[in-house]
């Protein structure tokens, strides 16, 4: 019911939020635990600290990212091929 | 000046530090500076962060991993067992991991990253700084005494407290931002609020354990930071090159002890042509070291007769030091 009260307006407003979010995530894990994909940033000693608040996001996170990067490398591949 | 003044004058100097290239005299400095505190009736904690124990062979007696071990009344030693701390570290992170999730073990993912993170070398590095801010900043002690690695190292060591805190204050200004979105997307959606991001604690927590460790190695009322020379060309254009890469961290220079100076009363003496040749050119190199650093050389330590080892000899360094 509640969902039905949101105007055109905010909903956009919402989805744009959730998207910035979600970006900010990436980077975020990127900074933190960016070496589990081969890219330390931050002290080791410091990351592990953060490391059990990131367990849930760590698999979802790196799937992503790992998607990502193959669609790139088969991109430069092909491009590679012209 | 003089070494001995400067203790007395500035008693709020509390962190004490000699530098310097490897084998000049920094762990000798450390120990006889920790034994004449001591003496004079001082609270000192004199620690190693060098994984090559050296406080161990000084004291000769096998403090290395096991926290502060009392070598005399008012003194206490500590060297730094980095692995050690790494292991212990690693288990506390992964009890945390199964208590927070309830698993019965941890998850291969997250094992292997918790493996390849501690084989860094970067992790020996970051685990001892951190165990020095423990050590420091728990303040029992009147004095600390670092007995720090060599030149590069202790640079990069004071280096790393700037660098960390810069990516720490990033770090969390994105988990800041990142927090505000989630703020807005739940009031848009009208859910309860938030709850309490515990990344952003922690990220404050770490934050505030690296200024507490960059704020004693930089401050210039507590810390007196002495560069250990000795009368030799090479080790003056090091000493040079490094005390400017010092001042552009703000490390504040206490001042110079020039090492292994050979006495001079020597030359009265029926001596071998090498000693009487070495006594000459250190004398060329004094007069050098004094036109540079001026009235900032506090002392000038003869060399002994035989190496600095057992707190007799220790005993005796420190009388010549500081007097008795
Ligand atoms: N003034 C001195 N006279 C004789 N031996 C000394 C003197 N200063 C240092 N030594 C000896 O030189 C060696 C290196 O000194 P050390 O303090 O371990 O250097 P560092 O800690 O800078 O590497 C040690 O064996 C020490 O006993
Ligand atoms: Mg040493």
């Amino acid at each position: 019911m509640r969902e039905f009260f949101y105007g055109m307006f905010s909903l956009e407003f919402v989805s744009h939020a959730v998207e910035m979010r979600t970006s900010m995530e990436n980077l975020f894990m990127l900074s933190t635990v960016g070496d589990m994909i081969g890219l330390p940033i931050i002290p080791p000693y410091y990351s592990l600290r953060l490391l059990p608040y990131l367990v849930p996001q760590i698999s979802l996170w790196k799937r992503r990212m790992l998607r990502e990067r193959e669609f790139t490398d088969e991109h430069d591949y092909h491009l590679e091929g012209l | 000046m003089n070494l001995r003044r400067i203790f007395e004058e500035h008693p709020e100097r509390r962190y004490i530090m000699f530098g310097g290239k490897g084998g000049l005299g920094k762990t000798t400095f450390s120990a006889a500076t920790a034994y004449w505190l001591a003496s004079q009736g001082k609270k000192v904690l004199v620690f190693s962060v060098d994984p090559q124990a050296s406080l161990s062979d000084i004291f000769q007696r096998d403090i290395f991993g096991k926290g502060p071990v009392q070598i005399m009344e008012n003194l206490w030693a500590q060297e730094i067992d980095a692995d050690q701390h790494i292991k212990a570290y690693q288990e506390e992170i992964r009890r945390k991991i199964l208590d927070m999730y309830g698993f019965d073990s941890i998850p291969d993912e997250i094992e292997q990253y918790i493996q390849a993170a501690s084989a860094e070398p970067a992790m020996e590095e970051s685990a001892i700084f951190d165990a020095v801010v423990d050590i420091v900043v728990e303040g029992k002690y009147d004095y600390y005494i670092y007995d720090l690695v060599p030149l590069g190292h202790a640079l990069y060591y004071l280096s790393m407290a700037k660098v960390y805190d810069e990516w720490i204050n990033k770090i969390t200004k994105l988990r800041e931002e990142m927090r505000e979105y989630e703020e807005m997307v739940a009031r848009l959606k009208r859910q309860k609020e938030t709850e309490e991001d515990r990344i952003l604690s922690e990220l404050q927590y770490i934050r505030g354990r690296i200024n507490a460790s960059s704020r004693i190695l930089t401050d210039k009322e507590k810390t007196a930071f002495f560069f250990v020379i000795v009368p030799e060309e090479m080790i003056l254009i090091d000493t040079r090159k490094a005390a400017e890469l010092f001042a552009r961290f703000d490390v504040p220079i206490s001042g110079y002890v020039v090492n292994r100076v050979v006495p001079r009363e020597l030359l009265n003496q029926n001596i071998p042509p090498y000693l009487r040749n070495r006594i000459q050119m250190q004398e060329k190199y004094l007069r050098q070291i004094d036109e540079m650093f001026g009235n900032q050389v506090v002392a000038r330590v003869p060399e002994l007769e035989r190496d600095v080892t057992g707190l007799e000899m220790i005993s005796r360094l420190a009388g010549i030091m500081y007097g008795k």
